[in-house]
């Protein structure tokens, strides 16, 4: 099939990612997604879409669609509860059956203010689950744990991932973790264990921070700032709920639909550079990239390390990802939106120059990718829920 | 090496779980069974996760299982749990995969694909906790 280029992303924000922010998700939302209509050139008034998590919050502040369509003063036409290649894949669906023209995936997570017990889902008060002291990264450990028993994946391999994305995140002044990130395998491994085998450097950030991707038609895209970055298609698969069923490797079973979605788009595995794998863990990238169909199940732990690196064939993670960039919870925005980043030669990192767009490309100051032109953005890809999406630039 | 101590809540059945909880108080290991087609089925469900046929009853079943895979936590997510404790997924004789704690034995001496029982831990009169120790 061929490509179709109907559909694109044409604003997109993050907001500064922090600990203990002492703002509320709502006001977090509202910042990005103000600043990603900005970005496109676009307006509130013309937003008639709006995809995101929704959820309570005292004082008026919850997240909902009614809520900031009132606050907004803006009648909003379609809406849906998701966000990340789900969501961006749902705005596309919706744009091209005309029932919304602009989309707008806001995404917050306050620990602080509103929206706040700190990642309340994970430890979800089930009644078989949160009496056996389960929490995240015991739940992914059991996962990565079963990984390693299976294919023979190993603690060093995983290591040797989480220090490469966290690389990337330490030369990213815009990273939570920027400065101070574990940079190395060594720094992994010796950092405290939380749930064997991770290692709190093996486990993603908690903190807050909001982001926002603007979707629109190919002919609306005409009127916007940046040129648009398409949407190519995708895949999406529900298996099961993480936190409620007992983890396994189940979510490896997706992976008929998500090389379906790349035929689908008419899209080659090797012919698409950066891979923003959702790396909640260190096993993450692993599973996912065998999930996802670039190498067989099994192979993920060699293959992986050789194929991330920033001058190597699928960089995974320039930013820094979950693991050292940002985890405000609802994370999964933050794939595509570092994607249309390095799309666009919009990179902040240590380069002297490189707020211009000029960048060394030294490693060890420079994390802007050469040339992308097509790249992957998965996430949510956990147990339960997984999803791709495929973006391109002219 | 000792179980996790918990704070509560304790975990509160449900309409539909009720007598699972009825019989881990009895010492009794009960799973859901299709009447169907004879698949036991877990977590509780209105229907069959096989057939999906809305008929089952509660049977004893054998409270034998092995390890699927386990993480020993050592930064307990709340106050109340005695770190370094055992979760683990097993795998239950009849089929279905259960989330629990592996207790009565060092961590680490725990394996995958190890043989386990079910043993119960009663918290209040109301709650025994099934948790699985060494076969
Ligand atoms: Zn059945």
């Amino acid at each position: 099939m061929s490509q179709q280029r109907e559909v694109a992303i044409v604003g997109v924000h993050a907001t500064k990612q922090q600990r203990n922010s002492g703002r509320s998700a709502l006001a977090l939302i509202q910042e990005a997604t103000n600043a990603a209509l900005d970005d496109a050139g676009l307006k509130m008034k013309d937003v008639d879409g709006y995809i995101a998590f929704t959820f309570e919050g005292g004082n008026g502040s919850g997240v909902n669609e009614g809520n900031i369509a009132h606050q907004f003063g803006q009648p909003i036409a379609f809406t849906a509860q998701i966000s990340g290649a789900y969501a961006v894949q749902m705005a596309a669906g919706a744009i091209k059956q005309g029932y919304a023209d602009v989309v707008v995936i806001p995404a917050a997570g306050s620990t602080t203010l509103g929206g706040g017990k700190a990642a309340s889902y994970t430890r979800p008060e089930y009644e078989f689950t949160e009496w056996t002291g389960s929490m995240t990264p015991a739940q992914f450990a059991i996962i990565a744990r079963r990984h390693m028993h299976e294919y023979g994946t190993t603690i060093e391999q995983m290591a040797e991932v989480a220090s490469r994305i966290q690389h990337n995140g330490n030369i990213n002044p815009e990273a939570v973790l920027f400065g101070r990130a574990a940079d190395t395998p060594e720094k992994v491994l010796n950092a405290p264990m939380i749930a064997e085998p991770f290692t709190r450097a093996m486990c993603s950030l908690v903190n807050d921070g909001a982001s926002c991707i603007v979707v629109t038609s190919a002919e609306r895209a005409k009127d916007c700032r940046h040129d648009p970055i398409w949407v190519l298609g995708g895949a999406m698969e529900n298996r099961a709920t993480s936190y409620f069923e007992a983890p396994t490797l189940d979510m490896m079973n997706s992976r008929d639909k998500m090389l379906r979605g790349f035929q689908r788009a008419g899209i080659r595995h090797e012919d698409t550079d950066i891979v923003m794998c959702y790396d909640h863990f260190a096993h993450g990238p692993i599973v996912q990239m065998e999930t996802l169909g670039f190498c067989k199940p099994g192979e993920g732990g060699h293959y992986v390390p050789e194929v991330m690196g920033l001058d190597s064939k699928h960089p995974i993670c320039p930013d820094g990802g979950n693991l050292s960039y940002s985890h405000n919870m609802i994370p999964y925005n933050f794939k595509q939106i570092e994607i249309v980043r390095q799309f666009r030669n919009d990179v902040p990192d240590l380069c002297p120059e490189g707020h211009k767009g000029i960048h060394t490309y030294d490693r060890r100051i420079c994390r802007k990718v050469r040339d992308p032109k097509l790249a992957v953005g998965a996430g949510p890809m956990t147990e339960g829920r997984h999803g791709f999406v495929l973006l391109a630039k002219d | 090496m000792e179980a996790p101590m918990l704070i509560p809540p304790y975990p509160v059945p449900s309409n539909l779980s009720q007598p699972f909880w009825d019989g881990t108080r009895r010492g009794k290991f009960l799973l859901q069974k299709c009447g169907a087609c004879g698949a036991y089925r877990w977590t509780p469900q209105w229907l069959c996760t096989k057939c999906h046929s809305l008929d089952f009853a509660w049977v004893e079943a054998s409270g034998d299982a092995k390890v699927y895979s386990f993480s020993v936590v050592h930064r307990p997510p709340l106050p109340g749990f005695k770190a370094p404790y055992v979760v683990a997924t097993v795998e239950l004789a009849e089929g279905p995969m259960m989330l629990t704690n592996i207790v009565d034995c060092d961590p680490k001496d725990v394996k995958i694909d190890m043989k386990v029982k079910v043993t119960f831990d009663k918290v209040s009169d109301e709650i025994s906790l099934y948790k699985f120790r060494p076969a």
